[in-house]
């Protein structure tokens, strides 16, 4: 994606009308790579918000000839993670603290067909597998790609992603061979 | 077709697009965030940051010559008016008695009538 040198320079000296140049040209890219991750729009359009609020805070940190479309996408991934993080916290703790009510909630639901089995498999997945196998397989990017967004190592990515593809075969048996 | 695969494939149609408000509601919490910070950063200013740069200089010079009268007086003693056996006997002195243990000019004349009365009786 092409981007505005002086439209950077201009946001960093706090020109409003930059800063929603900004967001209007990035925003959908930024919408679509949550989108990965969350399945809720409120989900998607409250962390997008967030991404572009840690974005504006950190504008100086930004370097005009350095790749801006690169570093949001690392500042969105990032961001996605902390979430992802807390929720499964957040989960962890209810199933710890709370199996009672969430037994009674959950009263004989269908039983999902492969399709549902795997979405709740990868959402099971830890973060730091998750995200780059669905930077890799969903958002179809390059190794290098995913080690530069998430600030990793080529040998990092590769490793994990191996993790990621054995345990969510794993977790679905033999058909996610 | 392997079934991850078709997952994920279906994976990739689904996406979010930003409504037409979005940029709106992201610039209205840049402005409020702005504010907020601004202050909290009001709230957070010291003394020094509150006195416009170029009034500092002077106002250190005045706070520093504050403090070193402040100090000069507390530490350096007074030079005492009178003596302490002066001060301790002063209420007791007649003024013809005065005279003749401390005055060395010659006493006045109502003085002199003082001192010499007595001796008459």
């Amino acid at each position: 994606m092409e981007f505005d040198r002086e439209l950077i320079v201009r946001a960093q000296q706090g020109d409003r009308s930059a800063h929603e140049a900004i967001v209007n040209q990035y925003s959908t890219m930024v919408f679509r790579l949550i989108s990965r991750f969350f399945r809720s729009r409120e989900d998607v359009e409250d962390i997008a918000q967030d991404v572009f609020l840690k974005l504006f805070d950190r504008i100086d940190q930004v370097r005009p000839d350095e790749n801006f479309p690169g570093w949001l996408a690392r500042v969105t991934v990032n961001t996605c993670y902390d979430e992802l993080r807390k929720t499964r916290r957040r989960k962890e703790a209810m199933e710890t603290y709370g199996p009672e009510m969430a037994a009674s909630q959950t009263v004989n639901p269908p039983e999902p067909d492969f399709l549902g089995k795997a979405r709740i498999a990868l959402q099971r997945l830890d973060p730091k597998l998750r995200i780059p196998l669905v930077l890799k397989e969903v958002e179809e990017m390059s190794v290098e790609e995913i080690a530069k967004t998430m600030g990793l190592t080529q040998t990092n990515v590769k490793v994990r992603l191996f993790r990621a593809r054995k345990k969510l075969q794993s977790m679905l048996g033999d058909r996610g061979e | 077709m392997n079934p991850l695969n078709e997952f994920f494939k279906r994976e990739r149609k689904r996406i979010f697009e930003p409504d037409a408000f979005f940029t709106q509601r992201v610039m209205a919490r840049i402005e409020a965030g702005v504010a907020n910070k601004h202050a909290s950063r009001l709230r957070d200013l010291d003394f020094w940051e509150v006195i416009p740069s170029f009034a500092r200089p002077v106002l250190a010079l005045a706070l520093m010559l504050i403090l070193c009268f402040v100090i000069v007086d507390l530490f350096v003693p007074q030079l005492p008016q009178r003596g302490m056996v002066e001060s301790f006997l002063a209420p007791e002195q007649s003024p013809s008695e005065s005279f003749l243990y401390t005055d060395s000019d010659v006493a006045s004349q109502d003085v002199l009538q003082q001192l010499i009365a007595p001796e008459e009786d």
